[in-house]
């Protein structure tokens, strides 16, 4: 699962930075806290050793010089965490204080070469017990002259001591503290990834066809809100176009179903004995007009489907809009022939649009199909053209069944036919108008109708001038 | 055998009584729900095919009314293959049988027949009264040894006869049955199919199997 690794990746990064800054600032502190610990005792060395040279100095260097006196005038010196030695001019020792006790302490070559260039000298030296002591090596010089060799020492081990336990506080305390941190990182990460979690179960559900789920996400504007209210819109979005495949699939096969159940009935029931060539003949123009029927639901769903989909392509250019209906009346007249539908024109003002003359031209045929389809026979459909405002408004008007209050808003849905209509005209598939909506709606125009049952009906089509639109 | 074929489509409504006639049913077709209703109570149909998606009153709602007012007709309704939901409320409406759009013609008929055959009680299918036996599925027709051919009238006339036999059959009642709406109840059409009848099926016995019952009708008699 990729969100557990993200969490423990998270995590793993988290605590190896951590890590490494605990590594750096524990490394500090101990290097600072040796640095001062050493300076610290450097300057008692060297606070001791210039009070020694001052004691000295009083005694005029003698050879009688004595601890006592010296302990006696700097109690200080007294103190048992200090020694004392003098070396002669040639690096023997001369004397020292009793608190070095047994032990041998010579001075070494560098020292004793640093002395006779008048040079003190600090070193760090370990001795046979293991106890580690610093040293301060001061020449004491009269006349240019190296008269002896002053070393103050003093053991590190409280230092030494200190440094250890710090360090073991340090080595104890920063594993804890990384896992601590790692176990806070765990936690936060996950936190930080429910509402990811969230979502992919979310993901999930939809991924089973639940399209009605959605993410709440109570913090809307951080990251996870804003990943939340994405993903919502896209579910939303997936709901609509998933609802608009299904209702697509519906409709087709419901409405090629009754061409499909009348050819396979026709067929069959004309294969079931022998007949006369006339009656095949009937059967065949009835499969054939049923196969038309089926392929034109077949292409008008498809461009429907290819419409919402917004893979039709429209070519829009300024049309003279007045003579596409002039052509159109043409056709009409023939179209009303059978019925004696006449078709007229009524106000119709020259108006040019932009538009797509090929959808424009079905959109007005489909209008005049139905007017002239709709109508009583021996009536008139009539055509206008005229500008309101700043649209055109077209107008196809008939005197036929009419459509219902109730139903006016229906029509326009795909394969709504009202039952008076399925009566009057058997054929048609109720995609006309859907068809008409679309082209008028990528016009940006508006599309109304106005009817009362068995007087007439009334479609008129707002389109925008172009002058409106820039 | 009268049937009442409720469809709104015309095309589909035809080729189903066109293909009902020619096995000899009466029937009638009416194109919405309303329509549909009235004649079902009016008429004492044998068997009604019922589409679901009508005009005026859906199928369904009809068939529940029907059930309600206490028609008792066999009913098999016309279904669209996706709505599993409309098949299954049908028939908990009180639908016989159902078919899904599109149908074979063949399975149409078969239930047609074997509604019949439910309401007839006989297993087989197979109609018999004393040695003239009737097989509704090969539509032939044989007294003794003897195969008799009949007209389709006199086929659906013999059905409904031996289909009730021992029941006394007025002349409204055959009419309702074998004949359709367009049938003029006027003219004495029943009683010449009824001697074209005796004729095919009688010839050479001395007792006619079909009585007249005087001042009421025709009866097939069981007790020869
Ligand atoms: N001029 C009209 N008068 C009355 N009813 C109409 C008119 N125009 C449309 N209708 C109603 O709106 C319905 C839908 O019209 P539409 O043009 O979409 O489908 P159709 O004409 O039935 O089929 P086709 O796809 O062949 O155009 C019609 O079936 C009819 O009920
Ligand atoms: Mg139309």
């Amino acid at each position: 699962m990729s969100q557990a690794s993200i969490r423990v990746r998270l995590t793993l990064w988290y605590g190896t930075a951590l890590a490494l800054i605990l590594i750096l600032f524990a490394g500090t502190i101990y290097f600072v806290m040796a640095r001062a610990l050493r300076d610290q005792v450097d300057a008692s060395l060297e606070e001791a050793s210039s009070a020694a040279i001052r004691t000295l100095g009083e005694h005029r260097f003698g050879p009688f010089l004595i601890f006592e006196d010296l302990s006696q005038n700097f109690p200080e010196l007294a103190l048992l965490d200090k020694f004392f030695q003098i070396f002669g001019p040639a690096g023997q020792v001369t004397i020292q204080s009793a608190n070095i006790q047994s032990r041998e302490i010579p001075l070494s070559q560098t020292a004793f070469q640093a002395s006779l260039k008048g040079n003190a000298t600090f070193e760090s030296v370990r001795f046979d017990k293991g106890v580690p002591f610093r040293l301060l090596s001061v020449p004491i010089m009269h006349t240019d002259r190296l008269v002896s060799i002053l070393r103050v020492g003093i053991s590190l081990y409280p230092t030494d001591k200190m440094l250890q336990r710090l360090l073991l506080a340090l080595l104890i305390a920063s594993p804890i503290a990384i896992i601590v941190s790692l176990l806070g990182g765990w936690f936060l990460a996950g936190r930080a990834l429910k509402p990811v979690n969230v979502i992919t179960h979310a993901a999930q559900r939809i991924a089973d066809g639940d399209f009605t789920q959605r993410i709440t996400s109570p913090r809307s504007s951080d990251e996870i809100g804003r990943l939340a209210s994405v993903f919502n819109d896209m579910i939303a979005r997936l709901e609509t176009s998933f609802r608009q495949i299904r209702q697509f699939s519906a409709d087709a096969s419901h409405e090629l179903r009754t061409p499909l159940t009348i050819t396979k009935g026709e067929t069959e029931l004309a294969l079931r004995r022998p007949r006369q060539a006339e009656d095949y003949r009937q059967v065949l123009e009835s499969n054939l007009e049923e196969i038309d029927r089926m392929s034109r639901i077949v292409d008008e769903l498809l461009f429907l489907s290819r419409a919402d989909l917004g893979e039709i392509k429209m070519t829009m250019m300024p049309i003279q809009l007045d003579e596409i209906v002039r052509e159109v009346q043409l056709q009409a007249m023939v179209l009303g022939q059978d019925r004696e539908v006449e078709t007229v024109l009524g106000p119709i003002s020259p108006i040019v649009i932009d538009g797509d003359e090929l959808r424009l031209r079905e959109l007005l045929l489909n209008l005049v199909d139905n007017a002239i389809k709709y109508s009583h026979s021996r009536t008139q459909v009539e055509i206008s053209l005229v500008q309101a405002g700043l649209q055109a408004e077209l107008k196809v008007c008939d005197h036929g069944i009419g459509v219902s209050e109730q139903e006016q808003q229906r029509i326009f849905d795909r394969f709504y036919r009202t039952d008076i209509a399925r009566g009057h005209a058997s054929k048609g598939t109720g995609l006309g108008l859907a068809i008409c909506k679309w082209i008028v709606e990528v016009h940006q125009g508006t599309i109304q109708v106005e009817s009362f049952p068995d007087k007439g009906t009334c479609f008129t089509v707002l389109l925008p001038l172009p002058s409106s639109l820039s | 055998m009268r049937i009442l074929v409720v469809e709104d489509e015309p095309k589909v409504a035809s080729f189903i009584r066109r293909a009902l006639e020619e096995e000899s049913y009466a029937v009638d077709v009416c194109a919405d729900g309303q329509k549909g209703l009235d004649w079902a109570q009016s008429v004492d149909y044998d068997l009604i095919i019922l589409d679901l998606m009508l005009p005026v009153i859906p199928g369904l709602e009809l068939l529940k009314q029907l059930r309600r007012n206490g028609v008792k007709i066999p009913v098999v309704i016309l279904t669209a293959r996706s709505e599993v939901d409309q098949r299954v409320k049908g028939l908990d409406a009180g639908a016989d049988d159902y078919l899904t759009k599109p149908f074979a013609i063949e399975e149409l008929l078969a239930r047609t027949r074997s509604l019949f055959r439910r309401a007839g009680g006989t297993p087989s299918g197979i109609l018999q009264v004393d040695d003239l036996v009737l097989n509704p599925v090969t539509r032939e027709v044989s007294r003794g040894e003897q195969r008799i051919e009949l007209t389709t009238k006199e086929y659906a006339l013999l059905e409904y006869l031996m289909r009730n036999a021992g029941r006394v059959l007025t002349r409204p009642m055959i009419t309702e049955h074998v004949w359709d709406l367009d049938f003029d109840t006027f003219t004495n059409v029943i009683d010449v199919y009824i001697s074209y009848l005796r004729n095919k099926i009688d010839r050479g016995r001395e007792q006619s199997l079909i009585q007249t019952v005087r001042g009421s009708g025709y009866v097939m008699r069981t007790d020869v």
